[in-house]
């Protein structure tokens, strides 16, 4: 496969595609190499990673921070373009950030200069395809109702977040890019949006490639965790977590659950380790 | 606000007229007039066309540059601050012409303008333009990328990110700088209207010291203050209307 295609979003390439599986939203990441250069530091973020997520499923990316986790998400959003290597979806390449794959981000984004309702109409409102009633009816779903004419700044933490996942749902993206979005929330509030979260996702037939370094998150919420190294990044280790779904906070105490948190520690401990050394070395 | 407070600001007001009293009263500064020569001349002012011309030539003056300031400067300030190839373009040129006081521009411009309208219009122009532009630039280029990366993933094509994000993001940094440039706007004016002469209160301010008239260049700085006063209101009011996100407290 050509490392270097010049042909952008239309050039078809390796991996399913919609056609021969009848999903949309596959990610095929090949060979992704993501070098930072600011005045010659030469950082690899990212080298020679190889990952596939299949349409509709829900993959979290696991590892310490610092390990290039959000520059893997970054270069699928369209936000980065690769060093090396390619982003394919469905068969795609990736060139630029396109409403089919929408992202949360850690801190939320919200416009603050616009109205919870308006946010998140601002999708539909871009390409015209606005109905009447939708962003109340999500914003109901998301426990928001009576917030539709609040600024952002009016709401909790937790509240913003709902709203900015409002406001992804509205956009109806193949794949949901998510970043850490939990991770500044309270331990309740974070259960109550985990629980949203799954509730959306078992019922809306969506990709959900789902940044953490949580890793209880990464398997309660995970139908595969995928374990990063320390920079560069690559793919450590794949775990298939075989719990039943529809699932909730409580599986955390069974005994599958904790085999496999202690699998995932293991291996993330082994790079916490090797990135420590890394840096004495230096 | 509480009741103390109020008391201290509003004693902080009565010790300018009190100041100003006991000054006069006691000779303290030779030929300022008493405040209450200052207000029958005012009051007579009030029945001259002379007067009530100045101020509103004055006014529309002002309140015209400011606007033509404003229209270049912001769209000019928004390409410069968001597109490098635009700011290396025009920036050092303007970079360049900054520093300049605007007064230096008074005898040129008259000298080259076809009329003293529109000298006095270009020195009031340029006070309210530097400003409200160096603000813009600072405004769009401090627009986190996060949020255009978040307009851009729910379908924004790049026009739509400059005028649902970056415009509206970069919207106080232009107020705070409409606020700077309405005060320079009417500093320049004076001046301007001093040396180029004809009509508007810079010029009856002027004139009346040509003539000796003290109490009447009192009535001209009070009546200037006045309405720089209430042109930055005007500013401000705007402002409060147009970024009134900025200012909503959590619930």
């Amino acid at each position: 496969m050509s490392k270097h295609d010049s042909t952008t979003d239309d050039s078809t390439t390796a991996g399913p595609t919609p056609e021969t599986t009848g999903k949309t939203g596959a990610i095929d990441i090949n060979d992704l190499t993501k070098i930072y250069d600011p005045e010659g530091e030469h950082v690899v973020a990212v080298q020679d990673m190889d990952l596939s997520v299949g349409a509709e499923e829900f993959v979290a990316l696991l590892g310490p921070s610092g390990c290039g986790k959000s520059t893997v998400l970054e270069c699928i959003a369209g936000y980065l373009d690769p060093t090396d290597g390619e982003v394919l979806v469905d068969g795609n390449r990736v060139s630029k950030p396109d409403p089919k794959r929408g992202v949360v981000f850690q801190e939320n984004r919200l416009f603050p200069w616009k109205t919870i309702k308006e946010n998140v109409e601002f999708g539909p409102r871009m390409h015209d395809s606005i109905e009447e009633g939708r962003a109340e009816s999500i914003l109901d779903e998301m426990g928001l109702d009576g917030f539709e004419e609040a600024y952002p700044s009016g709401l909790s933490g937790g509240m913003q977040q709902r709203a900015e996942l409002a406001r992804l749902l509205a956009n109806d993206p193949d794949i949901m890019l998510m970043d850490e979005p939990f991770s500044a929330l309270d331990a309740l509030t974070k259960e109550i949006m985990q629980k949203k979260l799954l509730e959306v996702w078992e019922r809306d037939n969506r990709t959900v490639l789902f940044i953490t370094h949580d890793v209880e998150e990464a398997i309660l919420l995970a139908d595969r965790v995928v374990v990063m190294t320390a920079r560069p990044g690559q793919v450590k280790d794949v775990i298939d977590v075989d719990i039943e779904r529809p699932r909730d906070p409580e599986v955390v105490t069974t005994d599958r659950f904790t085999e496999l948190r202690e699998r995932a520690l293991s291996v993330i401990r082994e790079e916490a380790e090797r990135a420590l050394e890394q840096e004495d070395g230096a | 606000m509480d009741s103390r407070r109020r008391l201290v600001r509003v004693g902080s007001i009565l010790s300018v007229p009190i100041l100003w009293f006991v000054a006069s009263r006691f000779g303290l500064l030779a030929g300022l007039p008493a405040p209450v020569e200052v207000v029958d001349t005012y009051v007579a002012e009030l029945y001259r066309d002379d007067f009530w011309i100045s101020t509103i030539r004055s006014t529309i003056r002002v309140l015209a540059s400011f606007v033509i300031a404003a229209v270049i400067a912001i769209p000019l300030g928004l390409l410069i601050g968001r597109y490098t190839v635009f700011a290396d373009l025009t920036f050092p040129a303007l970079e360049m012409l900054r520093p300049i006081p605007p007064i230096a521009w008074i005898p040129f411009t008259i000298l080259v303008l076809p009329a003293a309208e529109l000298s006095i219009m270009f020195i009031t122009f340029l006070g309210a333009f530097f400003p409200i532009l160096l603000n813009t630039i600072q405004g769009a280029r401090g627009v986190e990328v996060e949020y255009s990366r978040a307009a851009q993933s729910l379908g924004a094509d790049s026009y739509q990110t400059f005028r649902h994000v970056i415009y509206p993001s970069a919207l106080p940094a232009i107020h705070a700088g409409m606020i700077v440039g309405m005060g320079l706007a009417w500093v320049n004016l004076i001046a301007a209207e001093m040396v180029a002469g004809g009509t508007g209160l810079g010029f009856l301010t002027w004139s009346a010291y040509t003539s000796g008239s003290y109490p009447t260049i009192i009535v001209g700085i009070i009546t200037i203050g006045i309405l720089g006063a209430a042109s930055s209101m005007l500013v401000r009011m705007i402002g409060h209307w147009q970024v009134d996100w900025a200012t909503e407290q959590p619930a």
